[in-house]
């Protein structure tokens, strides 16, 4: 039993070494900038982004949905005062449920990807056969997808947000009876919520890539394994999702004192 | 004799490309029937039209006396317990023992509980000198003890026919020998009707009573091994010497 | 332009009626007379297996969950001095929405990912057919098992989720904006009902069965080894996520 502890915590810390280890190779690759092949930012910035426009949409717009629903089914039996909902909604958005629920469905949808694609690679040796031709895989293979990971996650966020926030108006408007120019009012939002919004996307962005880019690398044996990739970078990410934003929206609370 | 197998002008195409082009072939009850040809030519495709893993595009399918390639998945349940299969891939469950992956088919069709199953299980990975692997994973194993493994489950369920899907490659010429003396034992003792897939030369040339040649689509020669041997046919004859220059088509080459 | 966006929806067409069809086949094994419903040892094999893998990742997802949830309402309660209402809205999201939502995506993940894994490998390595050649029927043998211990699991585990996420959200209230213990407590009491807490967990068998559905379809319908069997994982997580949404939606209207 505590050897089996002891084991399974001395893989963990290995496990995180070899993260930390991805991510810093990342940086260096980054900051070096050669060996990506040309037009390969292109291609991750429209498999990442483009191919994940209408998902994040399709599921922020139903979420936004629901949310402004429960809101005011819960505010009609306390108060019935709908007057501030669509800006405190908006607050909520921008600050937490926007980055937050983009991120966790790129997680899904991207984090799997890379790990999915990678895995296939290291499984077929390919990735090998890159290493034999003096390439470093990392360079070659999870930097292009980490700057355009970074970058599609801004942009979806801010499309995801709005796509959120015009759904919630709309059933506002539609089943409370709420006039949309009450609604559709961005005077809660502050600049602090802004830079909120940028912070979490950005660190969601950089994590993504980097989880299911390391759990892609780490593939072992053949179909079985890439499926263990794969599995394990959509949990990684979604879970490191969740930790960030924890981390995040602490430390801003403590950072401005409590008035969020 | 009357056929206790039998196709009857088959053909199947996979998108545009044909492969099987009207082929005829019967098997009588008792014999190792053994189908050969090259890489692609559709010797799988006609095993697996009889047990309903494929679906033929046209031609009939008979087995002993009735038709079997219109049935609905559900009827087909009753001719493959008649008619078992030994794949090439094995196709033992990875997540269960030898042991487990042999009683399975006991439990589910023979009604036994787990316990009897079990029991029953390892006498019959005995037959197939396993028996001291029966608590092992497949994954521990090599290929010619999971083709083994592979064979006895197939037999729990008593077929009265065994269609084998090149039981012999890939294996080293010690343990595909092994194969082949089970599968002589499985005709002589038990009279089961074995049907192999095959393009290994000694395997064919060992065990085989009749060696059906397919070619184009078609049986090209069916023929007893010594007949096959002296035939005058120069693509049997390119085939069986393991010539790469001849008068044989194959795709690609 | 167009012709890839009608390549795009037939594929979608082609899959969700694919998921229907296997959701019609697994409803009428279950509802059958036919002696083997389902095999029960599989049931309890995958009842251990996914509860196992899924106990851990899951009970973290909800203590965080409830905290940041009270971490959002923090500011209201400022505002206003209205610390018995702190419990109100980070209580409400959490057992409404927020709760079984995150507790199905990271469910997904974890199990439904793998049982895509799973049953994608045996597809490639050709395990199904050496079923159906034993004449054992898969639908029954594998899928049925798999469908029933996943609804189980995952409302087994929005329950307890919804506790350890009400937990989360105290420990941030008491440790990060100061309230009471007590105060805590009876914001809850005060403000929650047991239909808020029925209500997400009727949510979550709906999940629960979307959620298994589509990581079977996308595992047995797996092409073309390895690289298929990343792309089905990928597939069925990103369905799965699609699915759970729009379930949300309707649910919560549906339910009020």
């Amino acid at each position: 039993m505590i050897t089996r502890i002891g084991a399974s915590a001395v893989s963990a810390v290995r496990a995180s070494r070899e993260l930390w280890m991805v991510f810093v190779s990342t940086i260096a690759g980054l900051l070096r900038r050669r060996s990506a092949p040309r037009g390969e930012l292109a291609r991750q910035l429209h498999a990442i982004g483009n191919k994940s426009l209408l998902f994040i949409a399709v599921t922020l717009g139903f979420i936004g949905m629901v949310m402004t629903y429960q809101a005011c089914l819960q505010l009609g039996k306390v108060t019935g005062d709908y007057t501030r909902v669509g800006s405190q909604f908006l607050r909520l958005i921008v600050s937490d449920f926007g980055p937050t629920l983009t991120a966790m469905m790129l997680a899904t949808r991207v984090g799997a990807g890379i790990a999915a694609e990678l895995g296939s690679m290291k499984v077929t040796e390919q990735i090998d056969a890159l290493r034999m031709s003096g390439v470093l895989p990392i360079d070659y293979l999870i930097v292009p997808r980490f700057v355009a990971c970074v970058i599609m996650t801004l942009v979806l966020t801010i499309a995801g947000s709005l796509v959120m926030f015009a759904a919630g108006g709309l059933t506002a408007t539609v089943s409370f009876g709420v006039n949309p120019q009450t609604f559709f009012d961005l005077g809660a939002v502050r600049p602090r919520h802004l830079i909120m919004l940028a912070v979490k996307a950005g660190a969601y962005g950089a994590a993504i890539p980097v989880v299911a880019g390391f759990c892609g690398l780490r593939a072992r044996g053949s179909s079985e394994g890439v499926g263990w990739a794969t599995t394990a970078a959509v949990i990684g990410s979604s879970f490191s999702v969740i930790i960030l934003d924890f981390v995040i929206s602490a430390g801003a609370l403590w950072v401005t004192g409590g008035d969020l | 004799m009357t056929a206790f197998v039998e196709w009857r002008g088959i053909t199947k195409s996979f998108g545009a490309a044909p492969v099987l082009r009207g082929m005829d072939l019967a098997v009588t009850r008792g014999e190792v029937m053994f189908i050969i040809g090259t890489s692609g030519v559709g010797k799988s495709v006609t095993i697996k039209l009889l047990v309903g893993l494929l679906r033929a595009d046209a031609g009939e399918i008979y087995f002993d006396g009735s038709r079997v390639d219109h049935l609905p998945e559900s009827a087909l349940a009753p001719i493959r317990k008649r008619v078992g299969m030994v794949f090439q891939s094995s196709t033992l469950f990875d997540s269960m023992t030898l042991a487990e992956n042999v009683a399975l088919p006991l439990r589910k069709h023979h009604r036994l509980s787990q316990k009897a199953a079990l029991v029953s299980a390892r006498e019959r990975l005995a037959q197939v000198y396993m028996a001291d692997y029966a608590d092992r994973y497949p994954a521990d194993l090599s290929d010619g003890m999971r083709k083994r493994a592979a064979i006895a489950r197939t037999l729990t369920l008593d077929p009265d026919v065994v269609l084998f899907d090149e039981p012999t490659t890939g294996l080293d010429p010690v343990s595909a020998r092994r194969i082949d003396r089970l599968i002589r034992e499985l005709a002589d003792r038990s009279k089961v009707t074995c049907i192999v897939v095959s393009h290994d030369l000694p395997s064919i040339f060992g065990i085989a009573d009749r060696i059906a040649f397919l070619y184009q689509g078609k049986v090209h020669a069916l023929a007893s091994p010594a007949a096959l041997r002296a035939s005058p046919d120069p693509v049997v004859q390119q085939f069986i010497g393991g010539l790469s220059t001849g008068p044989m088509e194959t795709p690609g080459f | 332009m167009i012709t890839a966006v009608g390549a795009g929806v037939l594929r979608i067409a082609e899959q969700v009626g694919g998921i229907v069809v296997l959701a019609g086949h697994v409803l009428r094994a279950l509802v059958s007379l036919r002696a083997p419903r389902l095999d029960g040892r599989e049931l309890v094999k995958n009842l251990y297996k996914m509860g196992n893998r899924s106990v851990p990742i899951v009970m973290l997802t909800a203590f965080f969950a409830g905290g940041l949830m009270m971490l959002q309402s923090g500011p209201f309660v400022k505002q206003f001095q209205a610390d018995a209402l702190a419990g109100w809205g980070a209580g409400y999201a959490v057992l409404r929405e927020i709760g079984p939502i995150l507790i199905a995506l990271m469910f997904s993940g974890r199990v439904g990912a793998n049982n895509t894994a799973e049953l994608a490998t045996m597809t490639v390595t050709e395990q199904l057919d050496g079923l159906r050649a034993l004449a054992i029927d898969p639908v029954r043998f594998l899928i049925v098992p798999r469908v029933l211990a996943m609804v189980v699991t995952l409302v087994a585990l929005t329950v307890i989720g919804d506790a350890i996420a009400l937990a989360g959200a105290s420990v941030v209230g008491h440790f990060l904006l100061g309230i009471e213990w007590s105060t805590l407590y009876y914001s809850f009491v005060d403000n929650l009902e047991p239909y808020d807490f029925l209500h997400g967990v009727q949510k979550a068998v709906a999940f629960g069965a979307a959620i298994a559905v589509t990581s079977c379809f996308f595992g047995v319908s797996v092409r073309g080894g390895a690289v298929g069997v990343g792309r089905a994982v990928n597939a069925a997580v990103v369905a799965a996520a699609v699915s759970i949404m729009l379930l949300d939606f309707f649910l919560t209207f549906l339910l009020a």
